[in-house]
């Protein structure tokens, strides 16, 4: 037997042995995830669909703008072949550190068939300050039915990068529901800085489970804007661990979460002195949607003047969503600065007012100001002159803007243009 | 008030907010291009008036009439109310979150020339405009790329109402405290505004205790609200009398 078979086996094995994740398990327990099954590649019951079978790329890497194509080494490689396999895991944490979401982690190894392995390199001679920025997008499209995908990301010290990354899945294309277990891994060198746009919009009968972690040299930047839409089943969990002194971490999650369910979880943990951490979330809820927003955040002992902040939000749209907000400090240091906060209402009625009495309607004056709650987020996390230039056009793009109409039930001809 | 046809008519107005009567029995001509001071301690039920005006829902009509030219004000939702004409100036203009105000204001002006029958303004023409208004009433321009009122000063809040009292041009305009807050050139602005749309036919209701402003607007009359009714009808005699006796004295001599 070839080593990556035996890794799968393993995998299915401590599976079959250790179970899946439990009803009580502390970051599940709001919104439980689907059995291990349908994770492993075995058809949920509602999956009969006379639909052709699926035919996505998986990942496709599109350069935007002058990027140096010389400052990026991209690899696709087979999880099935063993050599690059071991090229596709190596240096990657083992699946049982994975805390509580371990078994997804153990799936994904069972399930993985093919990942992305990228580099981005600085310019020879150049001085990382002077580094030029790497613009990217990567396209992730579904290549079967159930599936594990991975990318790794590895960004040289005192390189710039700009990535958006975007998953969607059109229902209209295939009526298969998915289960997707994503994993995602970002290592950032001394100094290098990320700024990362994530858009993961599945279909009503998807099943998603994306998993984030990112490791921060010091002096590195990461932020990541993240836009999710309601799915049958949508975890999104980020796991960002600041091991260098004056990292910084920057999240935003935009969760439209319209008549479905959403679980939005941010670890954070600062291990070294001057790292900062900042988390946003914005769930937009209706009806019978669940959404779930978990922000963890824990400062070692030894992290002098680390500074943390978590605000997380709700605002129910229409009738009465289950919204569960959940700001976690752990505190092993006493040198620090925290602030978390929750909220939850619905949108502000003297907003709502003003812009009546400007001549809105209602309808107008709500799309207008879940719009520009929407956007204010993103700009928040990505508020430099890179940020706002990876930003704009893909709001300019309209999508963000129909997202929302369709997610949360309005009319497009009331939001603005 | 005058022989003039009037554009606002209110008619024994009684407005409940919550549990309590605020506004008794108030009742006011307007006529188009006139302007009217209303002067009143605080809690006489000045801004309620406003609110009650616009829509607000907190603010509940229980009896009497409103009127602005042939529309019936009090049948209508806050946004027709707008379209019909009626400017509320807030006192304390909320924040917007996130909502650009170029974009905001341009959303309300398409909304409003659209129930004028007017073509829709294209963002370009919309921004030339904006920015030229914006200068002339001392606003920078930066703030028009803000979010709506969001970090802004309380002068450049009332300053953003004036730039929308201008690009809006509506038949009548409700002032409330517009001038606090303002430094002296943006009280200059105020006067130099209400006085370019009075000319133009704009009726104005403006709520002030600052006798400098009053007596520069010229207003064709000055009530004095009390306890939810209109106690004193006057000129600009009373609100000077006002500004040198106060609310207490000014109740005294009215019941002598």
């Amino acid at each position: 037997m070839d080593s990556a078979r035996a890794d799968i086996l393993a995998a299915q094995s401590h599976l079959a042995t250790h179970g899946w994740i439990g009803r009580r398990s502390e970051s599940f327990r709001h919104l439980p995830p689907p059995e291990l099954a349908q994770w492993q590649g075995q058809p949920a019951a509602d999956a009969a669909c006379d639909a052709p079978p699926l035919a996505g790329t998986g990942w496709t890497l599109l350069p935007i703008g002058q990027t140096p194509a010389s400052g990026v080494d991209a690899r696709w490689l087979d999880a099935l072949d063993p050599a690059q396999r071991a090229e596709l895991f190596a240096g990657l944490p083992p699946p049982g550190e994975g805390g509580d979401a371990a078994p997804f982690a153990w799936a994904h190894r069972a399930l993985c068939r093919q990942g992305l392995r990228l580099r981005v390199q600085g310019s020879p001679g150049k001085a990382p300050g002077e580094q030029d920025i790497v613009w990217l997008h990567l396209r992730h499209q579904p290549r079967a039915q159930a599936e594990a995908p991975l990318l790794v990301l590895d960004v040289d010290e005192g390189v710039r990068c700009m990535l958006i990354e975007s998953h969607e899945h059109d229902p209209a294309v295939c009526q298969h529901g998915l289960a997707q277990n994503l994993h995602v891994h970002i290592q950032l060198a001394r100094g290098a800085r990320l700024q990362h746009l994530r858009v993961a919009a599945p279909g009503p009968q998807d099943r998603s489970a994306h998993f984030v972690h990112a490791t921060l040299a010091a002096g590195a930047h990461y932020a990541q804007a993240l836009v999710a839409t309601g799915g049958s089943y949508h975890l999104q969990r980020c796991v960002v661990q600041l091991q260098g002194a004056g990292a910084e971490a920057r999240h935003a999650g935009l969760l439209l979460a319209g008549t479905q369910a959403i679980d939005h979880q941010i670890v954070s943990r600062l291990d070294a002195p001057h790292t900062t951490s900042q988390v946003e979330a914005l769930a937009l809820a209706s009806d019978s949607a669940r959404a779930v927003a978990n922000a963890y955040t824990r400062i070692a002992a030894g992290a002098d003047d680390a500074s943390v902040r978590q605000r997380l939000s709700g605002i129910a749209l229409a009738g009465q969503p289950r919204m569960v907000l959940r700001p976690h400090l752990e505190i092993l240091h006493d040198q620090v600065q925290a602030v978390h906060g929750a909220t939850w209402g619905a949108l502000p009625a003297d907003a709502l007012f003003y812009a009546g009495q400007r001549g809105l309607d209602e309808a107008t004056a709500r799309a207008l100001i879940i719009d520009g709650m929407a956007r204010a987020v993103l700009e928040r996390c990505l508020d430099d002159a890179d940020g706002a230039s990876l930003l704009e056009p893909w709001l300019a793009s309209g999508w963000l803007h129909q997202a929302i109409a369709r997610h949360l039930s309005i009319p497009q001809e009331a939001a603005h243009g | 008030m005058s022989s003039t046809p009037s554009l606002l008519q209110v008619r024994d107005l009684r407005v409940d907010v919550g549990e309590r009567t605020v506004l008794r029995s108030v009742s006011l001509d307007v006529p188009a291009g006139a302007l009217v001071v209303l002067m009143g301690a605080n809690g006489s039920g000045k801004s309620t008036l406003g609110m009650a005006l616009a829509g607000h829902p907190s603010y509940r009509v229980v009896a009497g009439s409103a009127r602005l030219g042939d529309t019936d004000l009090l049948g209508l939702p806050a946004h027709e109310r707008s379209r019909a004409g009626l400017f509320l100036s807030f006192q304390s203009p909320p924040d917007v979150p996130g909502v650009k105000n170029n974009l905001f204001i341009r959303t309300a002006l398409n909304a409003v020339r659209e129930a004028r029958g007017q073509e829709p303004q294209d963002a370009f023409d919309f921004l030339s405009s904006a920015k030229q208004g914006a200068k002339q009433l001392g606003l920078p321009e930066a703030m028009l790329g803000r979010p709506v009122n969001e970090g802004f000063s309380g002068g450049e809040r009332k300053r953003n109402e004036l730039l929308q009292l201008s690009l809006l041009q509506p038949r009548l305009a409700l002032l409330d405290e517009i001038d606090s807050g303002m430094d002296v050139d943006g009280v200059r602005a105020v006067v130099e505004l209400v006085q370019r749309l009075r000319a133009q036919g704009t009726a104005f209701i403006v709520v002030s205790h600052y006798l400098q402003m009053i007596e520069q607007l010229q207003p064709d009359t000055v009530l004095r609200l009390d306890q939810g009714c209109i106690a004193e009808t006057g000129d600009i005699e009373l609100a000077r009398r006002i500004a040198r006796t106060g609310f207490a004295r000014a109740a005294t001599t009215a019941e002598a």
